[in-house]
């Protein structure tokens, strides 16, 4: 009887160490948040930055998404890196549209964000998001791998987290 | 010593004529009336000593006030360093020009160019028809009037024709 109460507190003590008791869209949040496949897009000069970040200097496969797809059905998360041009918009849609769910968009340097100095141009979109949703922008002109960076650590936390961000949203 | 047998070419191309030459940062330049481009695109590829036979680009400048459309050639020689500069002049109203397609093979995309940016018609063309813009896009943005649309209509997805 002394033994088997033992026992038990002992494989009790195990279970806590090892089982994690969770729901399953967290786990898998875990998981896309850890390993993004994004769409290999560049449209403009921030692609060279993008390309920059890839390289083994600041080792983009550290974030877990070093395999760049080039076919909007195998990829989540669509890193929109340069000037869109008015043209090339009904193709960025098309694209988007293609991708599997769940899908990100991070819009990179400030053409995608907002036109960049290229706003007033009769040739080129105001804004990426006037198209497509956009999850997280990178501000700059173009940003640099840092920066980048920074960016996806903050799509990671928006897609593991989907609670806080609907909270900050909020304003509670 | 190749410039100056240029020069004096392209003086006796501009009385020839009836245009204007003059020197601008040492490129000699002719200024032409639009109906005589052919002859003059002519006779500079086959100038004696110095045949100008590369067309480097073909590009046009809008003039509202007095109401031209200067179309610019630039050209050069093998023989020598040097690059001259052939302006014609069209009636902005009514801008027509011959093509240099037939002299020169690879005048077809600058010409496209010329034709979608600034709306320059060049008769003879075998294809003329919008290089870098869409073909649903309405004016030629380098005019000096055109005006560009506001951001709301900017922000506006196009449509797209089937087959594009």
């Amino acid at each position: 009887m002394e033994v088997d109460k033992e026992k038990q507190q002992a494989a009790e003590e195990m279970v806590k160490k090892n089982v994690i008791l969770t729901k399953l869209e967290d786990v898998l949040n875990w998981g896309r948040g850890w390993s993004f496949w994004p769409l290999s897009f560049g449209l403009a000069c921030c692609a060279i930055e993008f390309m920059a970040a890839g390289g083994p200097r600041y080792d983009l496969e550290r974030f877990g998404l070093g395999v760049m797809r080039p076919s909007p059905r195998q990829a989540d998360l669509m890193i929109v890196s340069g000037t869109l041009t008015r043209k090339m918009a009904p193709a960025v849609k098309r694209l988007y549209d293609q991708m599997a769910e769940p899908k990100y968009v991070l819009s990179m340097g400030s053409c995608a964000n907002s036109g960049g100095p290229f706003t007033d141009s009769y040739a080129v979109m105001p804004g990426v998001d006037s198209i497509i949703p956009v999850d997280v922008y990178i501000p700059g002109c173009p940003p640099r791998p840092e920066a980048f960076f920074y960016g996806i650590l903050q799509l990671k936390q928006k897609v593991q987290k989907p609670a806080k961000v609907r909270l900050a949203k909020n304003g509670k | 010593m190749e410039n100056d047998i240029l020069q004096k070419q392209m003086e006796e191309l501009a009385l020839k004529l009836n245009g204007e030459y003059e020197q601008s940062l040492d490129i000699p330049v002719l200024k032409i009336k639009g109906a005589r481009i052919s002859e003059a695109l002519l006779a500079a590829k086959n100038f004696n000593q110095t045949p100008c036979e590369i067309l480097h680009d073909v590009t046009a400048v809008d003039y509202p006030d007095r109401n031209e459309i200067e179309v610019v050639y630039h050209l050069s020689s093998f023989t020598g360093p040097y690059m001259i500069r052939i302006k014609a002049t069209i009636d902005r109203d009514n801008p027509v020009i011959d093509s240099a397609t037939k002299i020169w093979a690879g005048a077809d995309f600058p010409e496209r160019e010329c034709f979608d940016l600034v709306g320059v018609q060049f008769s003879g063309h075998p294809n003329l028809k919008r290089i870098l813009l869409w073909d649903d896009f309405e004016g030629h943005p380098l005019r000096k009037d055109y005006v560009v649309p506001s951001i709301e209509e900017r922000k506006i997805l196009r449509a797209v024709k089937p087959g594009e």
